[in-house]
């Protein structure tokens, strides 16, 4: 059992200044934080300037899953990457809100290339404010 | 002075009013005494007699009103039934969730909204969002005439969830009554975005997508700028 959450890693993929996350599994909570460092740590070692999430997938989300997302998006930020969670399904939306858990600091977008231009314009503004 | 009663065939005459009295209670109302004698029992006779016909009118009348409580009573189930055919019909038709333009989602609420219409309206909207991938969704309240606390938590609701979803909700046309019930409730809608009116909403969205527009035309352009060099 605990070997099988171990193997079950989910990639992290690169392109260009971006980390792509794509949840296609269900979440156990270790799976989670194992997530979380994963992606806090490839942001170090690639220097992305954004991640995006995508969670069009993903049916359930409870409080956990949730909170480990919007805390996530806020080390990413500290880290100097924008995370964009993409695809997010309604009922999963529904439950966040009921939760409380609204996500004020998280950005979101309907599909992952609406994300990306969203990360692109992201990097362009800070790019201009430099 | 004589004590006795002056009665003419009594046996008989006790026995036709056991007779007449047994016929009634069987339930045949036309059954009536009709002495003809005039002595001591006539007068008791008599009274019998016109008991029977006043019992016999009221039996009628009774029987009429419960016809007519009855007729009452199935047209009250007939209307119970419209009126939750009519309510379902409601539910239906409350939400209609329209594509306006490329990118822009109205959803026009008319009349009393209510937890469940609300809940309904809700998922709908998210849902159709989802199935057009609009990024702006405008939620029209000019034919809203009051807002408890509750509806306007579901309201708010519903704007988190688009936001949650990638989507920006704006809703247009708050009354002057629902502006000030909001306040008082102290209901903080300062992260929603309002407009004055659906036009004021429609032009906004307008704008916002000319905005994202030429940011992804900029975007091109300086991408194949870079290739260039």
């Amino acid at each position: 059992m605990n070997t099988e959450i171990h193997d079950k890693r989910i990639p992290i993929i690169r392109i260009k200044d971006f980390l792509i996350v794509s949840i296609q599994v269900d979440m156990h909570d270790k799976l989670a934080i194992q997530l979380q460092s994963q992606i806090l740590n490839e942001i170090e070692k690639t220097g992305a300037k954004g991640v995006l999430i995508d969670i069009s997938v993903l049916e359930m989300v409870d409080s956990f899953i949730g909170r480990m997302l919007s805390g996530m998006a806020s080390m990413a930020s500290i880290m100097d990457a924008a995370v964009v969670i993409v695809g997010m399904q309604p009922a999963v939306a529904i439950t966040l809100v009921e939760l409380g858990l609204e996500m004020p600091g998280v950005d979101t977008a309907l599909n992952m290339e609406k994300g990306m231009e969203m990360l692109e314009n992201r990097i362009k503004e800070q790019d201009i404010d430099f | 002075m004589s004590e006795t009663f002056n009665i003419s065939k009594p046996k008989e005459r006790i026995e036709r009013i056991e007779d007449v009295l047994a016929t009634v209670a069987a339930g045949d109302m036309d059954a009536r005494i009709q002495s003809e004698t005039e002595d001591d029992l006539s007068g008791i006779e008599a009274a019998i007699d016109l008991l029977i016909d006043d019992l016999t009118d009221e039996l009628r009348q009774s029987a009429k009103m419960r016809k007519e409580v009855e007729d009452k009573l199935s047209k009250i189930q007939e209307q119970q039934k419209t009126i939750v055919q009519q309510q379902e019909d409601l539910l239906e038709l409350s939400s209609p969730v329209s594509k306006v333009w490329d990118n822009v989602l109205i959803l026009p609420v008319i009349g009393t909204l209510d937890s469940q219409r609300t809940q309904i309206m809700m998922e709908n909207l998210l849902q159709k969002i989802v199935d057009t991938g609009c990024t702006i969704a405008i939620l029209d309240i000019t034919g809203v005439p009051t807002v408890d606390t509750q509806v306007a938590n579901h309201l708010l609701k519903t704007v988190t969830s688009a936001r949650l979803l990638g989507a920006e909700c704006i809703i247009s046309g708050i009354s002057p009554a629902i502006a000030q019930t909001i306040v008082h409730l102290g209901i903080d809608l300062s992260i929603i975005r309002t407009k004055a009116t659906l036009q004021d909403a429609m032009i906004f969205a307008m704008k916002q997508n000319k905005r994202s527009e030429d940011a992804r035309l900029q975007m091109q352009q300086s991408n194949s700028d870079e290739k260039d060099v």
